[in-house]
């Protein structure tokens, strides 16, 4: 018995102990490592990014009551939201937030990126309080604007009113081109720091002697900024741009809590009339296809800004 | 050392993942417990008397533990969504407006409670069974209507003579105009709140005989004198009586515009007079409310009801069930009511002269509304295309569109395009 069960003993002692060793081997090998490493990021882009997208792709192309089985109707959902007044309203009111508010921050990051830059006191605080309307979250900021566009506790029409404007001065949520001039503002004032930091970052990265040598060659502050400073710029501004462009397209929040798409839809964005139509009506198909109509613009705009960026 | 790390750190990952996964299905199999979702309500003390009271009195009675999950106000409709999608939850929810009818597939009849407690308890008001009744089954058991009436503030009212709350729309358009001469302008919610909006555009709308669509659900007839006629009123209403940014109100703006002494009458639900009781006790002296005015055609009310409905899915519904038909008792139900005074105005014929109406004689408009009730498009039956074409606000912003300037004809063309739009699905 013993003399049998001797040898076996050894022989299974001995696999323990070679498998680990070339478990490990096989595991510090760089491709499978690299591997095993991607797995977790790839199944949770996967899950999180991947999944819901062809599920809202999915949706789009059918008849989907909540709570409902889906049937298939191909492209109809898309079709109803072309016959759709509103949905031109909410395409235009979409494109023009989204271009006049990112050529705002994009000016305006600029200005406050280069004026961050120059050396002053209490430099270092000044540029973390800039941060602050970038921090705060954005349902927070926005109950204070909706105070102070209420005409009742305005400032603005305190001050208005004061300069002389008839009581109770302009009703900025109320009038459709003041609502839609309302919500730029507040998502200029909200983004402007992202830019602005973002490129205060690019600007300390333009090596001093370049803006010596212009300044010895003659160039005046502009011609420095229009010469030196914008084409060293230009690549990061090109990115910031690209996510503004993705964020403001897409915005939310800050109508759903202000406006809710009001008055009279001249703030409905894609985002809010999707929300409404997929979870306030319960049509999660024709909802879905209102989201997924951003997606041909912004992918557009994402290829053209990457091929221009490549081409630099 | 490198390589041992490495595995230390695949095992604690995969050993974290399986705890995760593991974790919620052990806890799970030893509860015995059902889970209430309510939407936090606005009355404190409502959500205490479930909370420390009636939970416990069941857990006592019956072994089952009950669960009273709350979520903000605006977002009920989303978590019971993401409910009957994933098909996990709560056991018990509450309802409202038209989503026993948009989710009635996912949830259980629960005729036998309503049929035994409008037995028990008086009998339901017609409104309730609009409210309930889908396709002959009730799919939520009624438990209030948070009515939608008039607040007028009595002082400013008496400045022009007015002690009693005018009878008729045009009754109430003459003090109005009176009143904004002298700065105290009224305040209707026009823009694309959640309920201020809809809770007196419609009753104008059917006061004055206009309608969407017909009963039959598919007939769209937006396009008739008697719309013209209210979207006339409602211009010169807006334009004489009101202040101009009620365009861009949402529900909070009235609330606002009333405790700043801003406005002389707006359409609310009880939380304005409640509110003023506990925060500001002099405008609560003078704020009174009543009923809709009535137009041509009568006097209507929005129907803003709250029910409870019971998952059909879950692994625990009998359970659920028997809970919702326990609190539904009237030994519980009275208690629970009288713990939010009126702010919920229950549905059953028996609490009509309950003593919790003593309490604050000016909320007794809210119980005589109920009978004169009815869901946002009414006649036309709540379906999938109703709840579109609520969620679009097609008809807040006809007349929202009239009063920013708009022609009448012109906003009636486009309202019933949209419908017809909508509708061409039915």
């Amino acid at each position: 018995m013993s003399i049998r069960t001797e040898p076996l003993i050894g022989v299974t002692r001995a696999q323990p102990r070679r498998r680990p060793a070339s478990l490990a081997a096989w595991l510090d090998r760089e491709p499978v490592f690299s591997w095993l490493m991607m797995t977790a990021p790839i199944l949770f882009l996967a899950a999180f990014v991947g999944y819901p997208f062809v599920y809202g792709i999915l949706l789009s192309l059918q008849d989907r009551p909540v709570a409902h089985v889906g049937t298939f109707v191909g492209l109809k959902n898309f079709v109803r939201d072309f016959n759709d007044p509103i949905f031109w309203r909410v395409a235009i009111n979409t494109f023009v937030y989204t271009g006049v508010a990112t050529l705002l921050k994009m000016v305006g990051g600029l200005a406050l990126a280069v004026a961050m830059n120059q050396n002053f006191r209490m430099k270092n605080l000044v540029r973390a309080v800039l941060l602050l309307p970038f921090i705060v979250p954005t349902v927070l900021s926005t109950v204070a604007w909706m105070w102070m566009l209420d005409p009742a506790f305005s400032i603005f029409n305190w001050f208005l009113i004061a300069l002389g404007m008839p009581k109770p001065g302009p009703s900025w949520l109320g009038n459709p081109t003041l609502a839609m001039a309302s919500i730029i503002v507040i998502n200029t004032w909200r983004g402007l720091p992202f830019y602005g930091i973002t490129l205060l970052a690019g600007l300390q990265t333009v090596p001093p002697e370049l803006y010596e040598a212009a300044t010895i060659d003659g160039a005046s502050g502009w011609q420095r900024f229009r010469y030196v400073t914008l084409p060293l710029l230009q690549p990061i501004i090109l990115i910031v741009t690209l996510f503004s462009v993705i964020f403001t397209f897409a915005d939310f929040q800050l109508v759903y809590v202000l406006t809710h798409g009001g008055p009279q839809n001249a703030t409905q964005l894609f985002a809010t009339y999707a929300f409404d139509i997929g979870m306030g009506a319960g049509q999660l198909g024709l909802g879905a296809s209102v989201a997924l109509t951003m997606l041909p613009a912004l992918a557009l705009l994402i290829l053209a800004l990457t091929l221009y960026m490549r081409r630099q | 050392m490198s390589g041992r790390s490495r595995r230390d750190f695949l095992k604690i990952a995969v050993a974290g993942a399986a705890g995760t996964a593991l974790a919620p299905s052990l806890g799970r199999a030893a509860d015995k417990s059902v889970t209430l979702l309510h939407e936090s309500s606005f009355i404190k003390t409502f959500d205490e008397y479930m909370q420390k009271t009636l939970a416990p009195a069941y857990e006592k009675e019956t072994g089952v533990k009950v669960v009273y999950e709350l979520t903000s106000v605006g977002s009920l409709p989303t978590r019971i969504s993401t409910i009957t999608e994933t098909g996990s939850g709560a056991d018990v929810t509450m309802i409202f407006l038209l989503y026993p009818f948009l989710f009635a597939d996912k949830l259980m009849d629960v005729s036998d409670i309503a049929e035994d407690i409008g037995k028990k308890q008086g009998g339901w008001y017609d409104a309730a069974k609009e409210a309930g009744i889908v396709n002959g089954q009730w799919k939520s058991v009624p438990h209030s209507n948070i009515g939608q009436l008039m607040n007028w503030r009595t002082d400013w009212f008496k400045e022009v003579g007015v002690t009693k709350f005018p009878d008729t729309w045009e009754e109430l358009y003459e003090v109005g105009k009176k009143l904004k001469a002298k700065d105290h302008p009224f305040g209707f919610e026009l823009g694309h709140g959640f309920g201020d909006n809809h809770g007196w555009i419609y009753p104008l709308l059917w006061s004055y005989g206009g309608r969407e669509v017909e009963p039959d659900g598919k007939t769209v007839v937006i396009d008739s004198d008697e719309t013209a006629r209210a979207v006339d009123f409602a211009r010169k209403f807006f334009k004489d009586t009101m202040l101009d940014d009620v365009l861009g109100w949402t529900d909070v703006s009235n609330n606002k515009a009333w405790f700043a002494e801003q406005i002389s009458c707006t359409n609310n639900a009880e939380s304005i007079l409640w509110l003023a009781k506990r925060d500001f006790p002099d405008i609560a002296k003078v704020t009174d409310q009543a009923m809709n005015p009535q137009g041509p055609k009568g006097r209507f009310h929005l129907l803003n009801c709250i029910g409870h409905s019971v998952f059909n899915f879950g692994p625990q519904k009998q359970e659920a069930h028997d809970f919702l038909h326990w609190v539904m008792e009237e030994k519980q139900l009275g208690g629970w009511y009288a713990s939010a005074d009126t702010y919920y105005q229950p549905f059953l014929h028996a609490y009509d002269n309950a003593p919790m109406w003593d309490v604050e004689p000016r909320n007794k408009p809210y119980r005589d509304a109920m009978g004169s009730a009815h869901l946002p498009g009414w006649p036309a039956p709540p379906t999938r295309q109703l709840a579109e074409v609520v969620a679009k606000y097609v008809t807040v912003d006809m007349f929202a569109k009239a009063c920013a300037g708009a022609s009448t004809k012109e906003v009636i063309k486009n309202a019933e395009a949209q419908l017809k739009e909508i509708y061409r699905t039915a």
